[in-house]
């Protein structure tokens, strides 16, 4: 059976896929993960999961939606100009900014 | 880890689901989580209305996005509020359903018209918003990182909410007056959005000391009045005379007289009991109730977890 | 066929091309309306958000149809909010109003819908207007999700169901009630022999009909329903020859609420004293 590893480096962070390990059964999986994934690269936490409970969606699929193929910009804070903002607001605008610019970079490509 | 090691401890996203926390921690957790969940939820109803009542299509499309938005964060804030092994999102669903859910006051006053809209949509979740960004060092691990989300999100409500009032204030005469008056409705209740001033609010105490929360209502309530009513000046709202509020220059704070906002109202609307919230609370429940031969049929087999089982999430 | 140039049109092309668009956009207007009751009021939270996603999408494509009629010299106040609800062209299907609880309408609906849409983007692949064939491409991908996910529900409900669970019953009454309403979606508005033979659609909409059974009558069969006979409305109303219900009436003047109280300062208000002598 194969299994994907997750890794969380540290504490508060987030759990990153980092590799599979092939076993015959979740406790050996998690055996081998912590030898193979988090040898040299600190780990604070492992998440293992079979393979096949793993649904998977990919973009270029048909009747794949993600983030919708027409235009969206309603939703968006910088579809507002309002001025100056508190700086929580400004912040999250900014966030988005940042992905907005990330979207619009791969959809060039 | 007892408490004592829990205070000692307590920082921005200190603890999580790997950590035994003690009873007063989760509890003291679930609470606030649950009833900032229960917020997104009946804020959402609120706003509901102007998804169909939106005067352009652009507006239609903003609004109900932001509905969305909102019923998303509760999704988000009771996975994080379930984390903590005290209850699951189907009884927090069914507390609110049937009135034991507590949420924010300003949630409890149905909106008459589209004038009221930018009341909620810019000064009360800018207030939301500022507490939320508090929030980003909150102690409990999952919440935050809700928080990071909800936070990434709620930049478009607000100026999507401060869009909406540059246009009514920028609008006929009949349409400031009606804005004004939308003000001076709301005003109060916005100012009770923070609790009493001159007490540290039940439960305030010890969230602070486990890290829970980070700022005290009164500095939130501060900072808030800091940056809106510069906004709410800009659009030519006038300030009502009452409630009396006193700026003191040499502590940079607003002072509220407290005598002058209608505190009995607020303890009727925290118990869920004022008669149009509570029929806000009773509807909603009446439609959870209408589908609830949905979740029956797309029950999974194998979960037992249906409304009426009683043993929360282990942890 | 000859493909038809948006800024030179004739009487008879720019009637066909309108009444054409009007019949997607006011059909994608009032789907995505009808999808909104649903926000707040999801089975779980989880369908609440896809509802409104769907909603979002069905207001976006009904956006890109009516920029379409802009371009030919309307507004969105002509288009929507100032327009006799009279002249919208959708099917009644759309427009009826949903019981309490009424999960089973809300999805069944659209998949009926959803099927209907494909067939008729599908139509218009061939279009000799140029500017519906450069959209259409982005309206079929969202599409695609939408009929994927009404039909996944159908399955769920449905799945391990014997006759007289709740879920088939209920979805046995809402296909029942929406079937006549389902067959105003292949009801022509008064210029489709204009449209068909211009090309703007070459397929006549009562020709999709026979696809539509095709596609719909096996799956609903499949589900455990019996799909009753294909009879329009006893009521007579047809939708895109601007008959319809009264849940249409009722629909219209609340989502023009707002519009109609915004901005209405009655004139005699000049005569304000702060307005005159200036």
């Amino acid at each position: 059976m194969r299994f994907e590893v997750f890794r969380q480096e540290k504490r508060k962070e987030y759990h990153q896929h980092v590799g599979d390990v092939h076993a015959p059964d979740m406790e050996l999986a998690k055996q081998y993960a912590q030898v193979i994934h988090a040898r040299r690269k600190p780990a604070n936490s492992l998440w293992v999961v079979p393979k096949d409970e793993i649904g998977t969606v990919d973009a270029d699929e048909q009747s794949v939606e993600m983030g919708g193929t027409t235009q969206k910009q309603y939703r968006w804070a910088t579809n507002f100009a309002t001025g100056e903002m508190p700086e929580e607001i400004e912040e999250s605008e900014r966030e988005q900014q940042s992905v907005e610019r990330d979207a619009a970079g791969e959809s060039d490509d | 880890m007892n408490i004592e090691q829990v205070k000692e401890r307590a920082g921005p996203r200190e603890f999580g689901p790997s950590d035994e926390m003690p009873e007063p921690y989760r509890k003291a957790a679930t609470r606030m989580i649950q009833f900032h969940a229960n917020s997104e939820i009946m804020g959402a109803l609120i706003e509901r209305p102007f998804i169909r009542q939106a005067p352009s299509l652009e507006r239609k499309l903003a609004v109900s996005a932001q509905v969305q938005d909102e019923i998303g964060h509760g999704q988000l804030l009771y996975r994080a509020a379930e984390q903590l092994g005290v209850k699951t999102r189907e009884e927090m669903l069914d507390e609110l359903a049937d009135g034991r859910g507590k949420f924010l006051n300003c949630f409890h006053y149905p909106l008459d018209h589209w004038y009221e809209l930018p009341m909620i949509m810019f000064f009360v979740d800018g207030a939301a918003m500022r507490r939320q960004a508090s929030l980003k060092r909150t102690s409990w691990e999952p919440y935050a990182h809700a928080i990071d989300k909800i936070c990434f999100e709620e930049g478009f409500h607000i100026k999507h909410g401060e869009d909406i009032l540059r246009e009514i204030a920028t609008g006929s005469r009949r349409d400031k007056e009606l804005l004004q008056d939308a003000f001076e409705k709301w005003w109060p209740r916005i100012l009770q959005f923070f609790g009493p001033t001159d007490d540290d609010s039940t439960h305030g105490g010890f969230a602070q000391e486990v890290g829970l929360k980070t700022m005290s209502n009164d500095d939130l309530r501060n900072a808030f009045l800091n940056a809106y009513l510069p906004k709410a000046e800009k659009y030519g709202l006038e300030i009502p005379e009452y409630p009396r509020i006193e700026y003191d220059e040499s502590r940079d704070h607003y002072e509220i007289e407290n005598s002058d906002l209608d505190w009995a109202e607020f303890e009727t609307v925290s118990k869920n009991e004022y008669p149009p919230g509570r029929e806000q609370i009773d509807s909603r429940g009446r439609r959870q109730e209408a589908v609830d031969w949905v979740r029956e049929a797309i029950m999974d087999d194998s979960t037992t977890a249906v409304t009426g089982t009683t043993g929360a999430a282990a942890d | 066929m000859t493909e038809l140039d948006p800024r030179d049109l004739s009487e008879t092309e720019y009637a066909a091309v309108t009444a054409e668009l009007e019949t997607l956009a006011d059909d994608q207007f009032v789907v995505a309306e009808r999808y909104t009751d649903w926000q707040t009021r999801g089975p779980t939270l989880e369908a609440d958000i896809a509802v409104a996603n769907i909603a979002q999408d069905e207001y976006g494509h009904a956006r890109l149809w009516y920029d379409l009629l802009e371009d030919l010299g309307h507004t969105e106040q002509e288009l929507i909010w100032e327009r006799d609800p009279a002249s919208f062209r959708h099917a009644t299907l759309l427009e009826l109003g949903y019981e309490t609880g009424g999960w089973a309408d809300c999805v069944l609906r659209g998949y009926l819908y959803d099927v209907f849409e494909q067939l008729h983007l599908g139509a218009l692949e061939e279009t000799t207007y140029p500017r519906i064939a450069d959209r259409l491409g982005k309206v079929q991908g969202e599409e695609g999700y939408h009929r994927e996910h009404t039909e996944s529900w159908l399955d769920r409900l449905t799945e391990d169901a014997a006759p007289g669970d709740e879920a088939l019953v209920r979805l046995q009454a809402a296909l029942d009630r929406l079937y006549p309403h389902a067959l105003t979606l292949f009801e022509p508005t008064e210029h489709e022999t204009q449209i068909v033979e211009l090309g703007v659609r070459s397929t006549p909409l009562a020709d999709l009909r026979g696809d539509w059974l095709a596609i719909t009558t096996p799956f609903l069969g499949g589900l455990g329903l019996d799909v009753p006979d294909p009879e329009l409305p006893e009521s007579g109303v047809r939708g895109r020859d601007g008959t319809h219900t009264d849940d249409w009436e009722r629909l219209y003047n609340e989502f023009t609420y707002t519009y109609e109280m915004l901005d209405r300062e009655p004139r005699k208000l000049l005569v304000d004293p702060d307005e005159v002598g200036g």
